[in-house]
């Protein structure tokens, strides 16, 4: 463990990883500071997502090294360890996937409660915090079908936040929101960001990540290809593919936008 | 990681449905081999047991004709307009679908003659005709409530686009809303078929010479606890050889129709 | 002495239908009568918990992933699915029954009543009745749901606690209650070993009296009330359970 270089809390070095035949990630190394917000970049089926699932411990590459905040993530062997883990790194999904029979404030207590062994009142009290952060303080009660997509993905922001973890990863969190509630999601992650939690964010919002990140990556066919800072990336890239996908895009019609809010 | 432990089982489940066809079978010949005093004594029963079980498939067969037919027009009857043809069919339904077949058996049993007298002949009524209506009562409560069911499940926009392709009502109901009809309610009469099937077995109960019957005649002729054993599990085998496959064909059907 | 009172006008009332109930004034068929509806009442109340608690078991070896533990329950299911509960109850009294008995030293000292295969053999089959039921509702719970309760830091039983049981449970209650209908018919199969059920007790009145038509009113209408209340809890439970906006 090299301790002198480090502010770094995640470090993926070299990271292989196949599902059957197929070859996702080939070499993936990529380093988060803490504090920052790192966007992950780059066409669908890039392995963009699977990045995520690494650090995360839900899938194991095949060789690599994986390291967050000095936990060897590739050398864990029990579930136990990886449970343990999963507590330190929260991780936000595409279809929010809350629990359909659990109230809003269920959802956010019962990770806690459960697995913390935090003392009720005391998770409902951050819970009721953290709705306020996401503003659905009046949806406490309310059950997860009975919200918009917008809204669901806001409490599973909370849900991963009460575990207080030390970084946040969030996968494709908008793509499937009406375009209307994109906005008050990114705005709910643009606050996190700016409060300093470290996160890592595979994005289809370039605009977005253009504003928030610290480091943007560029991924294509299981590999960085380039990363650098939103300005080089997105303005002065030097590899023809990432400029022909950042141009490509913002050809693309109106871009969503979290600004007007 | 997941995949791995997801497919394993699949596979070896997948191995195991198919041995289910002949294991019973198997068991029964592998032992009768083993043991052979056994098998020859089985093997004298076995005629004595085969006429049994033709009893119970003609049990059932009989019964699922007539509850098919009386069950179709009384689901057809459960939404006609007119209550006081409506009413009784629905209590007759609601009644019978909640009784216990062997209640239904013993009633038809007791109830019914022994002889019945058509234009100054006495007929002979016997029990397994007694018992093919004991059954077939249950199964037409049963078959009511899936007709009704597939019929309601028929979107009226169905109707509609046809009538605006230049069918005509009859063409419509036979090309389109009947072969939708039975196709929806194919699996679940199967399920009825294959319930009707095992309470056959009800019908030793009263008496009427069927399989179970048969292999307790034989068990109590033989006076051997391992032919006793035996002559069960050729009974099991019997019904399961019968009732597995519909059983799978039926959860066949549902998986393709779901996914359809 | 008012009660006797009622049950004659009842007798009364309903000979004049043309229906003979004219046992219910003797003590000792009436008792027997009696006694019938209350072992079946007794047989449902005993037979319901035990086969929602087997049929959870069961469904817990199946979806366990574990070979030999989902095989052999498998095979139970598919047996006894496919064979008439009937010859698995005569099955059982006269093969597994006697094989106790050997064990135990004779019959006389065999503590396994008939009342006690009815419960075994019924309840069990109900349970794998319910097992397939749970085990479908367990395998409809979205995989993406489940790795979110992953990804949150649950363990594998957790998540089967808080999130795949609650919601396989909703998911398949319309099964189970349907299972529960037909626990209650089955009560009547003690009747092939003499559990003097309400089949069983009735036999024993109208063999003496020739009334079939009076008993199999009484019975019919015993069995759609206890089905009725049944379905009815089973609605209840249903509603309460009810989650606004998740699809049943």
């Amino acid at each position: 463990m090299n301790i002198s270089a480090d502010n770094a809390i995640v470090r993926l070095e070299d990271v292989h990883l196949s599902f059957g035949q197929t070859e996702v990630l080939k070499g993936i190394d990529l380093t988060v500071n803490r504090g920052d917000a790192v966007s992950i970049i780059g066409p669908s089926g890039s392995g963009k997502s699977t990045i995520l699932r690494c650090i995360n411990a839900l899938v194991q590459p095949q060789s690599g090294r994986i390291t967050v905040n000095r936990t060897r993530v590739d050398q864990l062997t029990r579930e136990s360890e990886r449970i343990a883990l999963r507590k330190r790194v929260g991780i936000v999904f595409q279809q929010y996937n809350l629990f359909p029979h659990l109230t809003v404030l269920d959802n956010i207590v019962l990770a806690p409660t459960r697995i913390l062994g935090t003392d009720r009142r005391e998770a409902e009290k951050l819970a009721r915090e953290l709705l306020e952060k996401v503003r659905l303080a009046e949806k406490a009660n309310a059950y997860p079908g009975q919200l918009s997509g917008g809204q669901q993905q806001r409490v599973a922001i909370a849900r991963a936040l009460a575990m207080k973890p030390e970084l946040v990863l969030f996968d494709e969190v908008t793509s499937a929101l009406d375009p209307e509630t994109v906005g008050e999601v990114l705005w709910v992650i643009r606050d996190l960001i700016r409060d300093g939690m470290t996160s890592i964010l595979v994005t289809h919002e370039m605009r977005f990540a253009e504003e928030i990140s610290d480091t943007v990556v560029f991924t294509e066919n299981g590999r960085i290809i380039d990363q650098g800072s939103p300005e080089q990336i997105f303005h002065s890239a030097d590899n023809p593919r990432v400029r022909q996908f950042v141009s490509g895009l913002s050809g693309r019609g109106p871009v969503r936008d979290g600004e007007g809010i | 990681m997941t995949a791995a432990t997801l497919f394993q089982p699949r596979r070896s489940s997948k191995i195991l449905r198919n041995v289910g066809f002949v294991a019973l079978p198997l068991l029964v010949l592998v032992w009768s081999l083993a043991d052979l005093t056994l098998g020859r004594e089985l093997l004298e029963w076995i005629p004595y047991l085969a006429s049994g079980f033709a009893m119970n498939i003609l049990i059932a067969l009989c019964a699922m004709v007539l509850g098919t037919l009386v069950g179709v027009l009384f689901g057809i009857l459960e939404l006609v307009p007119y209550r006081l043809l409506r009413y009784p069919v629905v209590a007759y339904v609601q009644i019978f679908r909640n009784a216990p077949h062997l209640v239904l058996i013993f009633a038809t049993t007791y109830i019914f003659p022994f002889e019945i007298v058509v234009f100054g002949n006495y007929l002979p009524f016997p029990d397994w005709v007694k018992a093919v209506i004991g059954l077939a009562i249950p199964a037409s409560a049963y078959i009511a409530e899936i007709t009704r069911g597939a019929i309601l499940s028929i979107p009226t926009t169905q109707w509609e686009a046809a009538k605006g392709l230049g069918f005509s009502r009859n063409q419509t109901l036979r090309r389109i809303i009947l072969p939708q009809c039975l196709r929806r309610s194919l699996p679940p009469w199967m399920n009825v078929a294959a319930s009707i099937t095992m309470g056959t077995a009800l019908a030793s109960l009263v008496g009427v010479h069927e399989l179970l019957h048969a292999a307790t005649d034989a068990s109590t002729a033989v006076r051997r606890l391992d032919f006793t054993v035996i002559a069960y599990i050729v009974v099991m085998a019997a019904f399961f050889t019968l009732c597995y496959p519909i059983a799978r064909l039926t959860r066949r059907l549902e998986r393709r129709f779901n996914a359809a | 002495m008012q009660d006797i009172n009622l049950t004659d006008l009842f007798v009364s009332l309903t000979g004049r239908l043309g229906l003979n109930y004219e046992f219910l004034a003797t003590g000792y068929e009436a008792q027997i009568w009696r006694d019938g509806f209350i072992t079946t009442l007794y047989l449902i109340a005993l037979l319901i918990p035990v086969s929602l608690v087997a049929g959870l078991l069961f469904a817990a070896c199946l979806t366990s992933g574990r070979v030999w533990l989902s095989t052999p329950v498998r095979a139970f299911v598919e047996i006894t699915r496919n064979t008439p509960t009937l010859v698995q109850l005569m099955f059982s009294f006269l093969v597994l029954n006697t094989f106790v008995s050997d064990l135990v030293g004779g019959a006389q000292n065999n503590p396994l009543s008939p009342f006690f295969w009815v419960v075994a053999v019924v309840g069990l089959h109900i349970a794998a009745l319910h097992a397939e039921a749970i085990r479908a509702g367990i395998e409809a719970v979205p995989a993406s749901t489940v790795e979110a309760a992953r990804g949150v830091g649950f363990s594998q039983l957790q998540i089967l606690q808080y999130v795949q049981v609650p919601l396989a449970f909703r998911a398949s209650l319309p099964a189970i209650v349907n299972n529960l209908i037909n626990l209650v018919k089955l009560t009547t199969v003690g009747n092939a070993i003499a559990v003097s059920e309400i089949t069983y007790a009735s036999i024993m009145v109208w063999t003496q009296r020739d009334n079939v038509v009076s008993m199999m009113i009484v019975i019919l209408a015993f069995f759609s009330l206890i089905n009725l209340v049944v379905a009815r809890i089973g609605l209840w439970v249903e509603r309460r359970l009810a989650v606004p906006g998740y699809g049943l």
